[in-house]
């Protein structure tokens, strides 16, 4: 490949150019065109009309007009709402903690006691998140009928799903020297979990915890709608009834507090870095 | 008295390693054993075996009378403690926190899954502390200290077990030369002094020869050199080093005497 | 070392735990205990309830109705399909939109801020709330939820794909200005090369997350399988929800299981030449 330098440049001119290598096969105008019509046909399918859509341009321009006048009577009301709400994300957080506690060491490959349990407890994270919340929320309240309360067991049982797993393989990630040095000390699981697993995960978990926390206010917001408390089931009744001022009045009240535990979360998992 | 006794111990690995080939091998009870070695010959896998950490897929470990079967680790574990090559110390938790888990084996899990330990506990740590001189770090997080400094922690959590046998994995290998000296003279100090069974992998054939009792060269999982320091010529360190390729045998010989 | 002469110590100096780990465990509790109240925490109605609960379980054990297969199907049909039409209706969108809201390659600094701020409120709300927007402006139907799940997702794409962008290494975008290129060039050649390939890990992420939501859009008209959720929940037919809950249960696993063999596959490189 490489020509030596030889006492005539020319030469090396003269030479016939190398050939390109054959260019490798490339499927993905193939792949591209597949994508193009599957969506062309999930569009066809739904019943969507793009051309229709952006002909009723306008129409949208004159309905988000409808929410310019946000009606702020009801404000103090909507506030206490809004706290039951934040509430029942707090109380679905640390149900999900306590879950996640048990849970994850059995999770986690490393330090559950047996295969068959780290299946299980594995198995059992996977369902708890396949479970939509909303779905958990309507069992509860179907069980223990309305309220907040319901919602935050819904919260806290989908959200353990999430935090198990994200807490059990951060666990998976522990250092095999240091899981070595405390058990050739005698340690059981217990004792191994206590001075190896959570001191080491402690500020990557506490992450994950506002995380889940965060995730879970977004959420708390809209349980109310079928009937675990909280402002949901307010906003629900005054799109319903097309009240237009008080739902914006609402949806400004949500947008500004998730904004804030947004902004909260994010600077206490700065400080923990 | 032997407290350790190796009978026909192979290990194979998944990958098709075989690291130990038939050892036999029987420690004598507060002696200085070092076990040298090049890379490969599987001085790490024996040692690993005497505590449990590998499980031999054919032959038996006894602890003193106890065969080393995985139901009854933590009581081996009580009497046979570990000191590692990269420390293996738990990076977050303090000096003195990381030498109390040396007494996790003997404490139920209750009070000691809050990190509380028993007045009697904190007094052995002190004293191991005080052993391996490092109690004026006593509450430093670990990962602020030195090499040297780590692996005193190591040994000082070792000391806390008040095991019968001290087993250490290239204790020095990842530490400069002083730092490797002091080390070496605390070991031999503990068994001097505490009666403690010592058993020492190592690289290097200068401190082979000037701490331990009694040498046992491994090469690929056999045991093919077995005596006192005095009787390592140079044929037995051949022997104890040699591999197929003539080249990586004096590599590996380079190494050992530096 | 002084030691104090309790039975049980912890290992610090004064002998007990530290106050950075005490101080807000002990202020949590006290904020749960607070709030126990507004949560209308009540531990006897929630063990005498569980004996509705465990009934309401074993009225779910009924036989399928499997009359309701078809249904069921081309509802879950749609469902996916909404999701995935979304998801790329938004890739797309994020796209020019992270670029603009990325502040290596925005064209101003009061663009960068304004779309940064906008696109925080498009995922601030949750994607049912949005549905319920979008209901009251096209109408019920798929068209409300997909328009949901995009509006969301763009918010969280475009974010991501700026932040992908902003650690873009300025020397490759150096190195092609230098020789002439043009903006858009710089963006083809410079800049997304080095930010698309996180981009897939985060979208398979966002798939799996809006297949979960798109489960539940129905509830408010939005298209999909969560109007047939919870009618049947309304109306006592078991036999549907038992269907309906089992098959939401796979879907959401079965795109789990591709997601996260996926995502290793991108950690390890194996998704295109190293």
């Amino acid at each position: 490949m490489g020509s030596s330098m030889s006492s005539e440049p020319l030469a090396a001119l003269r030479r016939p150019v190398q050939p390109l290598p054959p260019r490798p096969r490339d499927y993905a105008w193939a792949w591209a065109a597949g994508v193009v019509a599957l969506l062309l046909g999930i569009t066809w399918h739904l019943g969507i009309n793009f051309a229709a859509l952006a002909a009723g341009l306008g129409d949208i321009a004159e309905y988000v007009h409808r929410y310019s006048t946000p009606n702020f009577t009801d404000w103090s009301r909507y506030l206490a709402l809004m706290g039951i709400t934040l509430a029942t994300a707090l109380w679905g957080t640390a149900i999900a903690a306590g879950l996640s506690f048990i849970l994850a060491p059995l999770a986690a490959k490393n330090f559950s006691p047996h295969p068959v349990v780290y299946r299980g407890a594995r198995e059992i994270l996977n369902f708890m998140r396949a479970m939509p919340d909303l779905v958990l929320a309507l069992m509860f309240v179907a069980a223990i009928g309305l309220g907040p309360f319901p919602g935050a067991l819904a919260l806290g049982v989908h959200s353990s799903g999430f935090l198990g797993k994200f807490l059990a393989e951060c666990m998976e990630r522990v250092d095999k020297d240091t899981c070595e040095g405390v058990a050739s000390t005698g340690a059981g699981f217990i004792q191994r979990l206590a001075f190896v697993a959570w001191p080491t995960i402690l500020p990557e978990g506490l992450g994950y915890l506002l995380f889940i926390l965060d995730r879970n206010v977004r959420m708390a917001s809209v349980l109310g709608m079928v009937g675990a408390g909280g402002i949901g089931f307010e906003l629900y009744n005054s799109l319903r009834m097309f009240n237009y001022d008080q739902s914006a009045a609402m949806i400004l009240v949500i947008l500004a507090t998730l904004l804030l535990i947004d902004h909260a979360a994010s600077w206490l998992r700065r400080r923990l870095e | 008295m032997s407290i350790i006794t190796v009978r026909s111990a192979a290990k194979r690995y998944p990958n098709g390693c075989q690291a130990l080939n038939g050892v036999d091998l029987m420690i004598q009870d507060g002696s200085f054993t070092v076990i040298l070695g090049p890379s490969g010959s599987g001085k790490s896998t024996l040692l690993r075996l005497m505590n449990g950490l590998e499980t031999p897929s054919s032959g038996e470990i006894f602890v003193g009378q106890d065969l080393v079967i995985p139901k009854n680790l933590i009581s081996i574990r009580c009497e046979v403690a570990m000191v590692f090559q990269r420390f293996n110390l738990v990076d977050r938790l303090s000096v003195l926190t990381n030498v109390l888990t040396g007494r996790l084996g003997r404490r139920s899990w209750l009070g000691t899954m809050f990190h509380l330990f028993r007045a009697e506990d904190m007094a052995i740590a002190a004293n191991a502390l005080d052993r391996v001189s490092l109690t004026d770090r006593v509450w430093s997080r670990v990962d602020k200290l030195s090499g040297g400094q780590q692996q005193r922690v190591g040994i000082a959590r070792a000391l806390a077990q008040q095991p019968k046998v001290i087993l250490a994995d290239e204790p020095v290998a990842s530490l400069d030369p002083v730092s490797g000296e002091e080390i070496m003279l605390l070991l031999r100090a503990i068994c001097d002094q505490d009666g403690i069974t010592v058993v020492v992998n190592l690289h290097q054939v200068e401190l082979a020869r000037r701490f331990a009792d009694r040498v046992i060269g491994l090469n690929e999982g056999k045991i093919v050199f077995d005596g006192r320091p005095e009787q390592m010529t140079p044929q037995a360190l051949d022997t104890i080093y040699q591999r197929g390729d003539d080249a990586a045998a004096k590599r590996e010989m380079a190494l050992a005497l530096a | 070392m002084l030691l104090p002469s309790a039975k049980w110590r912890w290992p610090s100096p004064s002998g007990l735990p530290s106050w950075k780990l005490t101080g807000p465990l002990l202020a949590l509790l006290t904020v749960l205990w607070a709030t126990a109240p507004m949560v209308e925490l009540n531990l006897p109605r929630l063990a005498s309830s569980s004996g509705r609960f465990f009934h309401f379980a074993g009225q779910l054990v009924e036989m399928p109705d499997w009359g309701y297969f078809p249904q069921l199907v081309l509802k879950l049909i749609e469902t996916v399909e909404m999701t995935v039409l979304g998801t790329f209706i938004a890739t797309l969108v994020s796209l020019p939109l992270g670029v603009l809201a990325a502040s290596n390659t925005s064209p101003h600094p009061w663009v960068c801020r304004l779309i940064r701020d906008l696109l925080s409120l498009m995922r601030a709300m949750p994607e049912l709330v949005w549905a319920l927007v979008f209901v009251s402006a096209v109408g019920l139907g798929p068209l409300a939820g997909t328009m949901a799940l995009a509006w969301v997702t763009v918010g969280f794409l475009g974010k991501i794909f700026a932040e992908a962008i902003e650690v873009v290494s300025p020397k490759a975008m150096e190195g092609v200005r230098a020789h002439g290129a043009g903006r858009m060039q710089v963006l083809q050649f410079a800049v997304l090369p080095q930010a698309l390939p996180d981009l897939v890990g985060t979208v398979a992420y966002i798939l799996d997350h809006n297949l979960r939501s798109a489960t539940i859009l129905g509830l408010v008209g939005a298209g999909g399988i969560g109007y047939d959720l919870i009618m049947s929940m309304r109306m006592f037919q078991y036999g549907r929800l038992i269907m309906i809950m089992a098959a939401i249960y796979l879907l959401v696993t079965a795109l789990d299981r591709v997601s996260d063999h996926l995502r290793g596959q991108v950690i390890h490189g194996q998704l295109y030449e190293q």
